[in-house]
């Protein structure tokens, strides 16, 4: 009900839209409150931004009939991004809010809002001050919207992003201080679609060292590819994507692994 | 290299860790990268990984050692490079 008090307040509403579990709820959520004219879901396409994610996104806007806009953002020409500092995401999310801001105001949509969960603000979020700066608001966090909360809420919504895993862009692969290229973001994409294809399930993330892949499973997961007669399937199908040498993180997923290894964040 | 006892300028201690991992029964060799340790394990010790006891175990000698990140390579058999050999103890940092 506070949400829906909220969208109605600041309505229209134009969202900057991934697919992902929190703004793919908001999305619908304003579509369920505001009518199709009330929302504008808008989608910033890059090459850290994967195909897969681009699709399920689509996807959902037509299952809910969520009207869709779709830019192009350039993240990776500007050199202070690609250079991939800890701050990464700060020029990241300037691009796509100095780009889809003006976009939704010209069309009349008054209020532009994010997917950012209450979770979200304990975590190491630079891009939440391009957020702030480009008055971008995020009422799940506003309200308290925990991840869990989402997830139980798109659930009864019938969403089906509700078990969807966490998908934060791909430069999230890198470490910090490795140069953003097109070149690895794809490496990256195709060596997580690879192991999709072995039928890996829940989070997953292919972390990119050089040379060798870093692969982090959930806890099921982790126990069943450690078994040594899958290793060879495993690691084969990471050195087709262009890596020399595999591992699997013995903790499992961990989200923000690389803050951690950084010593970045919270 | 490092030696057991002694870390470097970050407080990590490879050779330390070496030792004390094999003490758990964990045979392997290491290789640090900054805060990420790699475990290239004999084949005996792939399997005591499996269980999931023996990898907090190592993952919190990590820890005391000074590393954030663990993760075991799985290593191409078809590769003979040494590192999984009778030399398996030395520490490659």
């Amino acid at each position: 009900m506070a949400l829906r008090t909220w969208l109605a307040a600041h309505a229209p509403v134009a969202i900057g839209y991934s697919g992902g579990v929190d703004s793919a709820y908001l999305a619908v959520a304003a579509r369920t409150a505001l009518g199709s004219s009330g929302v504008l879901a808008i989608i910033g396409r890059s090459p850290s931004y994967p195909d897969a994610q681009w699709a399920s996104a689509r996807a959902v806007a037509r299952d809910f009939d969520v009207p869709v806009l779709e830019l192009d953002t350039a993240e990776l020409e500007d050199p202070r991004y690609a250079a991939n500092p800890s701050n990464r995401c700060y020029f990241c999310k300037t691009e796509l809010w100095s780009k889809l801001v003006p976009v939704a105001l010209a069309r009349g949509f008054s209020t532009v809002a994010d997917g950012t969960n209450a979770d979200d603000l304990a975590d190491w979020r630079p891009g939440a001050q391009a957020a702030r700066e480009h008055r971008v608001r995020s009422p799940l966090a506003d309200l308290g919207f925990s991840k869990q909360h989402i997830r139980d809420a798109s659930r009864r919504l019938g969403i089906p992003t509700w078990q969807q895993p966490s998908s934060p862009c791909l430069s999230s692969r890198l470490p910090y201080g490795t140069e953003v290229t097109r070149e690895r973001l794809h490496q990256v994409e195709r060596a997580e679609a690879a192991l999709r294809e072995l039928g890996i399930a829940g989070d997953l993330r292919v972390r990119y060292h050089e040379d060798l892949a870093r692969v982090e499973l959930c806890a099921d997961e982790l126990t069943r590819w450690l078994e040594p007669a899958l290793h060879a399937a495993l690691r084969e199908a990471l050195l087709a994507t262009g890596f020399r040498r595999v591992a699997i993180d013995l903790r499992g997923f961990r989200s923000g692994s690389l803050n951690v290894l950084h010593g970045v964040g919270a | 290299m490092t030696e057991p006892g002694r870390g470097d300028r970050t407080g990590r201690n490879a050779a330390a860790l070496a030792v004390a991992i094999s003490q758990l029964g964990v045979e392997c060799v290491l290789e640090a990268r900054g805060g990420l340790v790699l475990l290239l394990p004999v084949a005996t010790s792939v399997e005591k990984l499996q269980d999931q006891n023996t990898r907090r175990a190592v993952l919190a000698l990590a820890r005391q050692h000074g590393f954030t990140h663990v993760a075991l390579e799985m290593p191409d058999e078809r590769r003979d490079d040494g590192a999984t050999g009778d030399d398996a103890s030395v520490l490659r940092d």
